[in-house]
């Protein structure tokens, strides 16, 4: 089967709602950082490009994306596609993370200002 | 994704929004509420926020006196039945304190005797030097000013520690405000207190983790093969010195985050210290918990050894009672994160179907996650009370439960297998050998003829003498492959009865320090 950024985004999708926790923090701001950095490093690696890891928060993010990287070896389709389209598709995979977990999410407790 | 009706509970409409049939994965169309005051009319089976702060959080801390100040009910509720045991003969599951308030107290005030007890309690454990006290609704509705006793205790016995939790049963819906609670007074009152003595480049608090049979043992096994120090563990078998020295990590490993995220993301905000979440059951998940740990501190192989290593001895284990364990039904009911940790990789490594995830006290974002994890067609439900637990059981038909001791009695009662997913039946259950451990009990549960046995009224049903007798291989192996059955790499369980003593006696690899965070 031909795979799009669109349906490449989706697999990616369920594999993180089926088997990550990071993108699952209490508080919406929370969430928003962790969705941004680690899908951004994600980007980074799959596009083999330079991605900092100096700070220990940095470095936590990044933990969590190589790792996520690692185990999606199991999407043979993912090596072949270019950085143009990985990049598109990891953009979508991070508006659909925030559209689930945060945006249009039903979790009342997101807004609460304190943890 | 449609709101599940109960029928039993149409009568009580705000229930319809705590229960949802997983349809898809669309986590935006239905949430179970979550986390709210119980409704009156539904009969809950939760703890309240005293239980919570002391059962579940301060008590699994080793080395202390734990001691409630308030009537003799509260503390004899919280005390043992959760197996959280410790490498110390178990000091704080054998004795428990409280001040023994009456009602002459509640007239009168119960300052004087609070002290009275806590230099009584001091007296007769000259060991122990440091003290947990709880609040309960007794003494936070008179006023006892127990912090002002503490202080005054603390000056008079310069040698000795003691730590307030003001979290009174009324202070939240369930348990889970009282986790809330000592999370956050344990940060502010305690942590930044002592500098510990760091002997490694890698350095972690491990948190969310009660030694429930051993399971912090196990995890702290792996931790130390890959020269990790564990400055402390928040809190099973945790020392409570230790966890005033919580803010020298560089790292905190979050298990329970429905318990113990509080502190995680206060010690981020403050010390910088961030926070990784885990899984410590199953092999693909903990496998990938361990990967990311050694990923955090440029510390991959030792990773990839112990991984190896402890996947090649027990996963024929697990594969045995995986084979005989598919599409078996289960119903996922434990408290509040196991749902999440179990629901995907209960089915991915041992065939079983979940057919139902529930929290007891758990928010919606638990929900978030176990919905996320189980498979289409499970039954979500936040908090249910009996009538619905019994709804359900004869709706979707389990071959097991696996919950707490309460919701278990009742699932006995109609003949439903139950796992105690709170204490554990032959636990340990996390890391790789825990995991078949866990495999053992499902698949003791689910064939055990003992269940079958339970349906005959002896008092005039017919025992049948030539039908009785059964064996293993009659009851879970008919319908197996020859292939599985003759396999001469499957095998079932061979570990020893208690798998943690040993690891108390096990010497592990010393690497010298680089004096920095070596892959930094
Ligand atoms: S609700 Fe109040 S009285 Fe009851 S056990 Fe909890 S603290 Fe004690």
């Amino acid at each position: 089967m031909e795979i799009t950024t669109e349906s490449g985004k989706d697999a990616l999708m369920n594999y993180i709602m089926k088997n990550c926790l990071w993108q699952f923090n209490s508080r919406g701001w929370d969430r928003k950082l962790q969705n941004e950095n680690i899908i951004e490093k994600a980007t980074q690696i799959l596009c083999m490009e330079e991605t900092t890891k100096e700070s220990l928060a940095d470095r936590c993010y990044w933990a969590e994306a190589q790792q996520l990287v690692n185990e999606w070896e199991c999407f043979s389709w993912l090596k072949a596609m270019n950085s143009v389209d990985i990049k598109t598709m990891m953009g979508k995979l991070k508006e659909a993370l925030d559209y689930q977990l945060i945006t249009n999410s039903l979790n009342e407790e997101l807004k609460n200002p304190n943890y | 994704m449609p709101y599940h009706q109960f029928e039993c509970s149409k009568c009580i409409p705000e229930r319809i929004k705590h229960a949802v049939d997983k349809t898809k994965n669309d986590l935006t169309e239905a949430l179970p509420l979550g986390y709210l005051n119980t409704i009156p009319g539904t009969l809950s089976e939760r703890g309240c926020a005293y239980c919570g702060a002391k059962h579940v959080i301060g008590t699994p801390m080793k080395d202390v006196i734990h001691l409630s100040h308030g009537p003799i009910g509260c503390t004899y509720d919280t005390w043992q039945t959760k197996r959280y045991i410790s490498d110390n003969d178990n000091f704080q599951i054998k004795y428990t304190f409280a001040s023994d308030m009456k009602e002459k107290h509640i007239v009168f005030g119960a300052e004087k005797v609070l002290k009275n007890n806590i230099i009584e309690a001091f007296k007769a454990f000259p060991k122990i030097k440091r003290m947990t006290i709880y609040q309960t609704c007794a003494s936070a509705l008179i006023g006892d000013d127990i912090k002002a006793i503490a202080n005054e205790i603390m000056d008079e016995m310069p040698d000795v520690d003691i730590f307030v939790c003001n979290s009174p049963g009324f202070a939240g819906p369930s348990q889970s405000g009282g986790h809330h609670k000592i999370n956050l007074a344990w940060v502010n009152d305690k942590v930044g207190q002592v500098e510990p003595k760091i002997t490694s480049d890698y350095v972690i608090n491990y948190v969310g983790e009660y030694n429930i049979q051993g399971d912090q043992e196990v995890m702290q096994d792996y931790f130390k093969r890959m020269g990790i120090q564990i400055l402390s563990t928040f809190t099973g078998n945790g020392s409570y010195d230790d966890l005033r020295a919580m803010h020298r990590a560089q790292l905190n490993v979050l298990e329970c985050a429905r318990s113990a995220e509080y502190i995680c993301d206060e010690l981020r905000k403050r010390y910088g210290i961030p926070r990784m979440d885990i899984d410590g059951f199953g092999f693909k998940a903990l496998t990938s918990s361990l990967r990311k740990i050694g990923l955090f501190f440029g510390i991959e192989d030792r990773a990839e050894a112990i991984i190896e290593e402890e996947t090649k001895r027990w996963k024929p284990e697990l594969d045995w009672y995986a084979a005989r364990l598919q599409g078996k039904k289960i119903c996922l009911w434990p408290g509040g994160s196991k749902l999440w940790h179990w629901a995907h990789i209960i089915h991915e490594e041992m065939g079983l179907e979940v057919v139902s995830v529930y929290t007891k006290f758990g928010h919606q974002g638990d929900m978030e996650k176990g919905i996320s994890r189980c498979e289409a067609g499970a039954l979500a439900i936040d908090d249910p009370n009996e009538l619905e637990s019994l709804e359900a059981m004869y709706k979707l038909k389990p071959d097991l439960i696996v919950t707490g001791k309460r919701p278990g009695e009742v699932a006995k009662k109609i003949r439903v297998p139950y796992l105690n997913a709170h204490a554990y039946h032959n636990g340990p259950y996390k890391g790789f050998e825990g995991w078949v451990r866990f495999a053992r009990d499902i698949y003791n549960a689910v064939y055990s003829p003992i269940h079958k046995l339970s349906l005959t009224d002896i008092s005039k049903d017919e025992i049948t003498t030539d039908k009785s007798f059964v064996t293993r291989q009659m009851l879970s192996d008919d319908q197996l492959d020859e292939s599985i059955i003759n396999s001469e790499k499957l095998h079932e369980y061979t570990g020893e009865f208690d798998s943690v003593k040993k690891l108390r006696r096990k010497e592990y690899p010393q690497y010298p320090m680089k004096g920095k965070l070596a892959a930094v």
